[in-house]
């Protein structure tokens, strides 16, 4: 029943992110021509923004699953956490991915080490990456469990650091459209209509795959029980 | 190369991502779960949620 609802979530997720892609395409105005390099490859933006955004919501995940698993040692805990690196990894390399190609049309190069932004969302990205990876590589135990809840946890400091990065020192990365404060925001409504849209469904297409990767790490903990019953443990 | 080109090879591997992370995650759910079903059915265990390790090592 769960696994059925996460995949409904999945479906619901995607075919929002398709229509996104659909609306940035046919629908969305074109950023002036002067203002940019490179004026087709801003379209990058309504898949890069809410898969960064995504990216947020899987790390707070990740972040809250480590102190549960660390301080109570909750079942439920060690599930966010496992699910939130996955998911903070998959968005978080989408994000890259987006932002260094259009880095390279826009910038001329795909990526500026003195940015603060890149660098910080590279770094926390990297840290999922290595959850992901070390998690897979190591025998589960409780020991392995404190170390990655501990990487978890001070890891989510960069998160804000990250969000601020551009309202403090705006390197290269352009700075935040939206929610910018008195100034405003430099999106116009329909653009707006279809980043929303995009945020929305990649919100839904994260929930979907943080469940039904909880409902695997739960299932793989039972199957581990279940030989371990077969091989004559208690 | 010019911005239509970097905006298609963008989304296209965009989408080669989400499509290859979605069908392993949901792929791997569904083994996971008909080899779990086997395992219990033929042992007649009571399926429990119970993490051990927790149960361990609860404060």
């Amino acid at each position: 029943m769960a696994g059925r609802s996460a995949e409904v979530l999945l479906g619901l997720g995607f075919a929002g992110i398709m229509t996104t892609l659909l609306l940035g395409f046919q629908w969305a105005p074109s950023v002036a021509i002067d203002a940019f390099e490179s004026p087709a490859a801003q379209r990058i933006f309504y898949w890069h923004v809410p898969a960064a955004w995504a990216a947020f919501i899987a790390f707070a995940v990740l972040f809250t699953g480590s102190a549960m698993w660390f301080f109570k040692r909750s079942p439920l805990g060690w599930r966010l956490h496992v699910a939130g690196a996955e998911a903070g990894l998959a968005c978080g390399l989408i994000a890259v991915w987006s932002g260094c190609v259009w880095g390279a049309a826009e910038w001329g190069t795909p990526w500026d080490w003195t940015d603060v932004r890149l660098n910080t969302f590279g770094l926390l990205t990297l840290l999922a990456l290595f959850l992901v990876l070390g998690r897979q590589s190591q025998p589960d135990g409780v020991e392995s469990r404190d170390t990655f809840s501990t990487f978890g946890l001070f890891g989510f400091v960069l998160v804000p650091f990250t969000y601020i990065a551009t309202r403090i020192w705006e390197i290269r990365h352009p700075g935040p459209v939206v929610g910018a404060g008195d100034d405003g925001g430099s999106l116009s409504g329909d653009m707006a209509i279809v980043l929303f849209i995009g945020a929305l469904s990649f919100t839904i297409f994260i929930i979907g795959h943080i469940l039904i990767s909880m409902r695997i790490t739960s299932l793989e903990q039972r199957l581990e029980q279940a030989l371990h019953h077969i091989d004559g443990g208690k | 190369m010019d911005g239509m080109t970097y905006l298609t090879v963008a989304y296209l591997g965009m989408i080669a991502g989400i499509a290859i992370w979605t069908w392993t995650v949901v792929n791997r759910s569904r083994t996971i779960e008909a080899r779990l079903t086997a395992v219990e059915s033929s042992m007649g265990i009571i399926a429990s949620e119970a993490d051990s390790i927790s149960k361990e090592h609860k404060d």
